[in-house]
């Protein structure tokens, strides 16, 4: 039989932007009920593919992240009691540890005026610590004979469904959870359901070489999960899967964590700023002033401080890029920026 | 023509030469077709492959 | 079907031959295969057992209403996918789950319906099993107990197998067993004496216990076909319990006559447990619950100690010696089937690869590659840090003694000679080509051979013609 794989959900549970997706408003409005049990038929599919299958779900809440189900622990006590002869006893566990577990949380959740931001960072790294647990448990115990059979990593894969905007002080997190990801060759795979386009998770996707899609039709959910996230790699090389023609590739800068079309890059450490600085805040690079004069004189209208700007406008500068076209120099004798990355370099003084 | 029963031997041409060797001091080959292929009595097969074990079994060589 | 390599990727791409059930399955009619998608849980445990590529085919049509045209899906197939995704359409209608159209791809309803309602639960099937109530007087045996019960059991079946040819006879199993044994053709009774392991059987102790089960169960099968068994009853129960909760109780209750039947016949094979025979309740073993998953089936192989162990406790090295640390006289039987044991520690035993001892083994009808996946399955970890796992000269040479053996191959036959006329001859050859008998043939000597099976029609042929002739 063919190789388990495990699958890590990353749910994004803001309850007010829930609230705005289930408004009958939208042209295909999906409450977050109904989200939940296309969600458990999905994550009862995934085990139904291969008794090994593993899963862990996190659960992205306002300013904090939890766990809301793992297939490794052992089933709680309160499951102990007769079991319903008409379910599969692991589709019973997982429905009811993720339904108690998530109504728990949001029950505790408190009125607050000010939605905290959301722990889409937090879920998104636990995930990739659970995945890199597992494979070291894997070959530790082999090394002392506990693992019967060879070592079979489980083909990793984060699902990320995610119905906020970006978060642009997540910038760098979220970089550094993607390098991580790349590293233990985990995919993450972006399910967006709701709200403006992500440029982060677009980013996350492409770079794992996992799928980004956004729903056109949330109310079919369930199909898209089944067809787009459901398949391992291994079939994904015969059946197709989308993935996006193009990927936003703008970053956000280091000093205001806005998300800039055109920014200003650490010719040593590259640190992206949104305006010229004469000292890099990363690196402690002090960079001439007189390239800093003639970068503030050939810089775009300044961006409104503080500000995150999700959308901006498509008439502004190059939103998406092609992938793979690097951005060459941009004249005035300024370096060239690593292709990830947009802006201009500043020289070290 | 004629129908003649008996067994076909595949084999390689050592081999093939051994069976020859052996077949001059009892003849048991019907017919000797070519390099990998001879036709010999069927009743003679078991004898044969014992035989040719045997001689086989001279050029091994084991470690106990 | 070979047992399987663990040093071979699980690629997708490779043609793995399907599931052993699949293939009887297969073989089934469409109304016994649409009883037997009723249940949930058989719709469930045959998804589990079908490839990568068919679950997702199914998995992609399971939420949709309605059919969609066979060409939306092919739009999803890539280049390298061509193939496969041919394969898996043949599978699944060979299953009667899509039927095959060129136009519209559609589930099989009653597939659908249960495998959709598998997944999502409710229903008022009662196919994953009933539990037991609670049991005042006796206490739910424990998974380890369980453990050892189907351990005890299956080593019991196999260290019989092994041990037929020396002579020396341990505990018997049962009537059932037996009579499985032998009509699977894994061992025989010459002339009405003793049970005798055969050729099949040797190779049958080689394979993993996850084929070994499925192979007697098939038996069990095609048997209970013989027995006038419904066969959509055995095959649901099957399921069932391989959907069942290892370390609970079922109740008895519920099941159909010939599942109560089968109660007997499991119980000897270690796939359930009972307190008495005429107990009203039951446990599914490890056997059972990972008859639809690759896990290992057994959960450590115990010696007298009792001490857990990991499957691989063979080392082998360089120069074609083996160490095995195991004391359990059933591992210890079948490594003795190719290899020459030479000295015995209460938990090592030391022997080597010879000449002599896999000739014997091929002798027996066991071939080299299994020996070769025997060894690599059950390779001490210690082992697991070389690349390639096994030294490349021992393998090559186990696979040399083995060319060795077959250097004379032997076909009887005719040989046909002597024709009047080239024309004769070409006639005659041309006749027998079409039969497809000629096994070797000289133009120049104007004679060929030709197997035994040809030759009446050979003769006839030639009888005709000459008597046309005249």
């Amino acid at each position: 039989m063919d190789k388990p794989s495990h699958l890590s959900v990353v749910v994004d549970l803001s309850p007010s932007q829930w609230h705005l997706c289930g408004q009958s408003s939208n042209s295909h409005p999906l409450p977050l009920s109904a989200f939940l049990s296309q969600l458990l038929a999905f994550l009862n599919a995934h085990i139904a593919c291969n008794d090994e299958n593993t899963l862990s779900v996190y659960g992205a809440l306002p300013g904090k992240s939890i766990l809301l189900y793992s297939s490794a622990t052992a089933v709680p006590e309160e499951f102990t009691g007769p079991a319903d002869p008409n379910t599969y006893r692991p589709f019973e566990v997982l429905d009811s540890t993720m339904m108690n577990s998530i109504s728990d949380r949001v029950e505790a959740l408190t009125d607050l005026e000010q939605e905290p931001p959301i722990g889409l960072v937090g879920a998104l790294t636990k995930s990739l610590c659970y995945i890199n647990r597992m494979s070291n448990a894997s070959s530790t115990s082999t090394a002392a004979g506990g693992v019967q059979g060879p070592v079979v990593l489980p083909d990793p894969r984060i699902l990320v469904v995610s119905v906020s905007p970006d978060e642009s002080s997540s910038y760098i997190p979220i970089m550094n959870s993607i390098f991580s990801a790349q590293k233990l060759k985990v995919t993450i795979d972006v399910c967006k359901l709701y709200g403006p386009e992500s440029v982060f998770l677009q980013q996350a996707a492409h770079l794992t070489g996992g799928s980004y899609i956004y729903l056109e039709r949330p109310d079919a959910l369930l199909q898209y999960l089944t067809m787009a996230f459901l398949p391992p790699p291994a079939v994904r090389q015969l059946l197709s899967v989308p993935t996006q023609d193009k990927v936003d590739f703008r970053a956000a800068c280091f000093c205001h964590k806005n998300i800039v079309d055109i920014g200003f890059v650490c010719s040593v450490c590259l640190s992206i700023f949104c305006q010229p600085v004469p000292v890099c805040s990363t690196c402690r690079t002090k960079f001439p002033i007189k390239t800093l004069q003639r970068l503030n004189a050939s810089k775009p209208a300044a961006p409104a401080p503080r500000t995150p700007a999700p959308t901006p406008p498509a008439t502004s500068l190059p939103r998406s890029q092609s992938i793979g076209t690097p951005r060459s120099s941009m004249g005035n004798g300024l370096v060239a920026p690593s292709p990830s990355r947009n802006g201009t370099s500043l020289p070290p003084r | 023509m004629k129908a003649i029963r008996g067994i076909l031997l595949t084999c390689d041409s050592a081999v093939k030469q051994i069976l020859l060797t052996m077949n001059e001091k009892s003849s048991f080959i019907i017919e000797d077709l070519d390099d990998y292929h001879v036709v010999i009595k069927a009743d003679e097969e078991w004898r044969v492959r014992q035989e040719l074990d045997a001689e086989l079994e001279k050029n091994t060589y084991s470690l106990e | 079907m070979a047992a399987a390599n663990p040093d071979e990727h699980g690629d997708v791409n490779s043609e793995a031959s399907p599931h052993a059930l699949l293939t009887f399955l297969q073989s089934q009619s469409q109304n016994t295969l649409s009883r037997l998608y009723q249940k949930p849980s058989s719709c469930l445990s045959i998804f589990r057992l079908l490839g990568p590529l068919d679950r997702q085919l199914v998995m992609n049509l399971l939420w949709l209403d309605s059919a969609i045209p066979a060409s939306t899906m092919n739009a999803w197939v890539t280049r390298e996918g061509r193939k496969p995704y041919e394969a898996s359409l043949g599978i699944l209608s060979r299953l009667h789950i899509l039927p095959s159209s060129p136009v519209k791809l559609a589930l099989n309803p009653t597939f659908k319906t249960s495998l959709r309602q598998a997944i999502t639960g409710g229903g008022t099937s009662g196919s994953f099993g009933v539990p037991a109530g609670n049991d005042d007087k006796h206490t739910t045996p424990s998974v380890e107990k369980l453990d050892a019960y189907a351990l005890e059991r299956w080593e019991t079946i196999l260290h019989y197998m092994v041990s037929s040819g020396s002579g020396r006879y341990p505990a018997k199993p049962s009537q059932g067993v037996l009579l499985l044994l032998q009509r699977s053709g894994l061992m025989t009774s010459p002339h009405g004496a003793a049970l005798q392991i055969t050729s099949s059987g040797f190779q049958f102790l080689l394979y993993s216990p996850h084929t070994q089960l499925w192979e007697l169960l098939l038996q069990y099968l095609h048997m209970a076909e013989e027995r006038q068994m419904d066969l959509v009853e055995v095959l649901s129960f099957l399921f069932m319990l391989s959907t069942m909760e290892l370390g609970r109780e079922y109740s008895t209750e519920h099941l159909s006559g010939t599942q109560t039947a089968m109660l007997e016949d499991l119980r000897d094979y270690g796939i359930i447990w009972q307190r008495k025979a005429s107990s009203r309740r039951f446990n599914p073993t490890r056997l059972a619950t990972t008859l639809t998953s690759s896990a290992p089936p057994l959960p450590t192989t115990s010696g007298s100690g009792g001490t857990t162990q990991s499957q691989g406790f063979i080392v082998l090295e360089t120069n074609y010696r083996i160490y095995a640390y195991t004391d359990n006289p059933l591992q210890i039987a079948i490594l003795n089937l190719f290899i020459t044991l030479k000295s015995r520690f209460p938990n090592l035993v030391v022997g080597a690869i010879t000449r002599e001892s896999v000739k014997k083994a091929l002798a027996n009808g066991i071939t080299a590659d299994q020996i070769i996946s025997y060894l690599t399955t059950h390779a001490h970890p210690q082992m697991r840090r070389n690349k390639p796992l096994l030294p490349v000269t021992v393998q090559d040479q186990i696979r040399l003694w083995e060319l060795e053996k077959n250097r004379v191959k032997s076909q009887e036959g005719y040989l046909y000679t002597a024709f009047a006329s080239q024309a004769d001859y070409e006639y005659v050859l041309d006749y027998a080509k079409k039969l497809d008998v000629v096994l070797w043939e000289s133009a120049a000597r104007r004679c060929f051979f030709g197997s035994l099976e040809g030759h009446a029609n050979i003769r006839g042929f030639i009888e005709r013609r000459t008597a046309g002739n005249v």
